[in-house]
């Protein structure tokens, strides 16, 4: 069940992937990065799950908040640039 | 019960990316994103939780989880704010533009930053 629940999260990780590079506007690449950064956090989360062992979940945490960040010194950015 | 959940949240995951994949406009695919994609990794983070039994890693999944749902909304505002003074939006579907009347009152010029329609 956790084989599928990865193998879904791949699926998920190649349409965000295409938003990322299809994207016209710079919010649709930012749009398909926030796509890309949870399903990372759900794949770290599911590899412990899969191996009981939870040495990479911190990064789960510190992902998040980079992640919140960084979406929001973009924001900034595109609202000062226009575009 | 724990992998059980993870599979849902998974599948609503794929969902999200459907949605940013196929919506034509960039506020719904905003949309899609924030509010499936939310859920999805919180059921995942949650089947964590409960398959796990360390406390340090289900300290790490909750508080991850409660980040994520703290900090996901804030983000999108800010990102559906920018796209909207940067660029403006498609006024096909919603009719109603409440914020520029907001910003009418608020900031007096009544157009974004940057001058948008």
């Amino acid at each position: 069940m956790i084989t599928a629940a990865l193998v879904l999260q791949a699926v998920a990780a190649v349409g965000f992937g295409y938003r990322l590079v299809a994207g016209p506007s710079l919010t649709d690449r930012m749009v398909g990065l926030d796509g890309m950064l949870v399903v990372g956090v759900s794949a770290l989360a599911l590899q412990a799950m899969a191996t009981g062992e939870g040495a990479f979940l911190p990064v789960a945490v510190v992902a998040t908040l980079v992640g919140f960040v960084g979406t929001a010194v973009v924001a900034r950015f595109i609202e000062g640039t226009g575009g | 019960m724990g992998p059980a959940l993870a599979l849902v949240g998974s599948v609503l995951t794929v969902l999200a990316a459907l949605g940013v994949v196929r919506f034509p406009d960039v506020l719904a695919r905003m949309h899609a994103l924030t509010k499936a994609s939310t859920v999805g990794l919180v059921l995942v983070l949650v089947g964590g939780a409960i398959t796990l039994d360390h406390p340090n890693d289900v300290t790490s999944l909750l508080l991850a989880g409660a980040l994520q749902v703290l900090t996901l909304p804030v983000a999108a505002t800010l990102m559906a704010r920018a796209t909207y003074r940067a660029e403006g939006i498609r006024h096909e579907v919603d009719t109603v533009d409440e914020l520029a009347e907001r910003e009418g009152r608020a900031g007096g010029t009544g157009e974004g930053r940057g001058g948008g329609t």
